[in-house]
């Protein structure tokens, strides 16, 4: 069969190999080269320290909510921009995909310009919540909100488009209100892209660098992440650096494996 | 309470305009050839889709009136939908899709689930009420949604059937059970059968639909006896010949005549069954019958245990013979034969 096929012209252009080899090679040595520079024998020492185990803790806590935060805005909103047919709504996805292409950096400054003491909605914010965003452990959750709820909802509003619509129409026969058959059938529908955009919108409101460091600042005990903890770290102790990745590269590792399945699916039907 | 639809909805290039009712413990079969406007129909009975022009009602209840700004959605319209795809939800459990429209409703969970269990027992498949709906064949699902209709007590009854991908013996057993449960049910019902035969069975009347038109409407037996259209001709196996009556000798468009005992003045059709055409191999002579002419086979086909032979010629003809006779006569593709009718046989009609 290979040989059929080499003879026919169609096995694998040589021209192609050493690209690819180089690529996969210039993808792979950082990766590698962070397991290779763990100071393994001083990890112990390394997280036994407070301020790890804090910007951990607050990772962890802050992704989460960042993620809640994102099922219960982003779900609706895919909805929205799946099925509404209404001027506009073009613009609505365009807004949507602004912090995907947008660098987080800019996203943390425009954060500031936005909700910051002296930003748009900045006096009334103060007023509702009594105190401003920046440099807030609220303002860590915001940050990583915007940077990473696109995700969900651009993975959540293809299953709504693709759902079928015909069980929903069932549902309203059989006396179910819109907001019934929204919450009982068309949600469970695309439970499983719900799932996934979850888990790519917290692994990136996990790693969230940029907008976190210029809207939260950086500091120890309310506001300083993992991430941004490594900051701190390289700066002033580079080698301890690779120890403080180790978490993030695991959590990358099971999201891969977790989502490898349904990427595969993707891949195999488009 | 009745169903009634007078009106007309676009869809795209498709124009659907019909007048039809449904009453109180009717079954009505809408037959008509794919693309005719079956599932529009139900789908503006359904409020899945409104009118643009006329009405829709439920007894003296308007559903649908454009004209005057009334238009029920589909969940106070308390209409009973079987889709041809079931359309059951997947993410939840038999029992759970039949409490579904029960808990829409306002029905507590537990009341909505015994009359599940009830309703699913009235059908035959209470043993099914845990599976979920990728666990069920095309007629348990079938049942499951007609079910699903019933439980809520509808008004009326819209049922779009999927026999056509059920295997010979399922659909046997489930067009047996529709009947029963078509024959409890008080309400009007409308059902979409994948075939003529089934409506002959199931219906107490037949609406014929062909390019969003209502072509023809009545009882089974009107319609296998006075088909009015050629695809109607087709459906129930008649020949027809639309032509001009001219005291018992209709004249065909197209060439030739028919003798019928008795017409009617003026535009007729003149209907013939395959079976009351005789074969002759040679041009019969003292033949009582009034009606003989030639033609060539053009076709032979087994059907049941008879062959069905298509023939052209000046009147083109479908005949049902015998295996025998097929035999015995040496009919073969191409042979030129003799065809014969009685002039009784030949039923002529006013054309619409």
């Amino acid at each position: 069969m290979t040989r059929a096929r080499r003879g026919t012209g169609l096995g694998t252009p040589l021209v192609a190999v050493p690209p690819a080899v180089v690529g996969v090679a210039f993808l792979l040595v950082p990766t590698l080269a962070l397991l290779v520079r763990t100071p393994w024998d001083r990890l112990g020492a390394i997280y036994r320290d407070e301020h790890v185990w804090t910007a951990l803790r607050i990772s962890i806590e802050s992704s989460l909510e960042a993620t809640a935060l994102s099922l219960v805005f982003g779900v609706p909103l895919a909805w929205m921009l799946a099925r509404l047919r209404v001027p506009g709504i073009g613009l609505a996805r365009a807004i949507v995909t602004i912090p995907l292409v947008l660098p987080p950096v800019i996203g943390g400054v425009a954060l500031f310009n936005g909700f910051g003491r002296n930003g748009l909605l900045g006096r009334p914010i103060h007023t509702a919540l009594g105190q401003d965003l920046p440099f807030s452990y609220l303002g860590i959750v915001l940050a990583q909100v915007f940077v990473a709820m696109p995700f969900l909802v651009i993975t959540v509003e293809g299953a709504f488009r693709i759902s079928d619509r015909g069980i929903e129409e069932a549902a309203a026969t059989l006396g179910a209100s819109r907001s019934r058959i929204f919450l009982r059938v068309t949600v469970p529908l695309v439970m499983p892209a719900i799932v996934a955009g979850a888990v790519l919108c917290w692994a990136r409101a996990l790693g969230e660098f940029g907008a976190t460091l210029l809207f939260g600042g950086n500091v120890r005990g309310s506001t300083q992440t993992l991430p941004t903890l490594v900051l701190s770290v390289f700066q002033t102790n580079p080698a301890d650096a690779p120890a403080l990745a180790l978490p993030l590269m695991l959590v990358a590792v099971l999201v891969l494996v977790g989502l490898r399945d349904r990427w595969l699916r993707t891949a195999a039907t488009s | 309470m009745s169903l009634d639809v007078a009106g007309g909805v676009r869809v795209g290039e498709f124009d659907l305009d019909v007048s039809i009712d449904a009453a109180p413990g009717e079954v009505l079969a809408v037959l008509g050839p794919n693309g005719a406007g079956k599932s529009t129909l139900l789908r503006a009975l359904a409020g899945l889709l409104a009118l643009d022009t006329g009405a829709v009602r439920l007894g003296s209840h308007v559903l649908d009136d454009p004209a005057r700004g009334v238009f029920v959605a589909p969940q106070q319209r308390r209409l009973g939908v079987v889709f041809q795809d079931h359309r059951l939800v997947p993410h939840l459990r038999v029992v759970d899709n039949v409490a579904f429209g029960l808990r829409a409703r306002g029905a507590d969970a537990r009341n909505a689930r015994a009359a599940a269990h009830t309703w699913l027992d009235r059908l035959g498949v209470g043993e099914l009420a845990r599976r979920h709906p990728r666990q069920l064949s095309g007629g348990q699902a079938q049942r499951v949604a007609l079910a699903r209709a019933l439980a809520c007590e509808p008004e009326a009854l819209l049922m779009d059937e999927p026999l056509a991908a059920l295997d010979v013996q399922t659909r046997a057993e489930v067009q047996g059970g529709l009947r029963e449960h078509l024959g409890a049910y008080g309400g009007p019902a409308l059902i979409v059968p994948p075939d003529p035969i089934e409506a002959l069975l199931l219906a107490s009347r037949i609406v014929v639909l062909e390019r969003g038109r209502v072509v023809q409407v009545g009882s089974p037996a009107e319609i296998t006896s006075r088909p009015l259209t050629p695809y109607v001709a087709r459906l129930v196996g008649m020949n027809l010949y639309p032509g001009t009556a001219d005291g018992d000798t209709v004249r065909v468009d197209g060439g030739g005549s028919v003798v019928a005992a008795d017409a009617p003045g003026g535009r007729v059709l003149a209907a013939l069954r395959p079976s009351a055409i005789t074969v002759h191999t040679e041009q019969p002579h003292g033949s009582s019958a009034r009606n003989i002419w030639t033609a060539t086979i053009t076709s032979l086909v087994p059907l049941g245990d008879r062959i069905r032979v298509g023939t052209s010629g000046e009147l083109p003809a479908t005949v049902d013979v015998t295996a025998a006779a097929v035999a015995e006569l040496e009919l073969a593709l191409g042979r030129q034969v003799w065809l014969s009718a009685k002039a009784t046989d030949v039923t002529a009609y006013p054309a619409p």
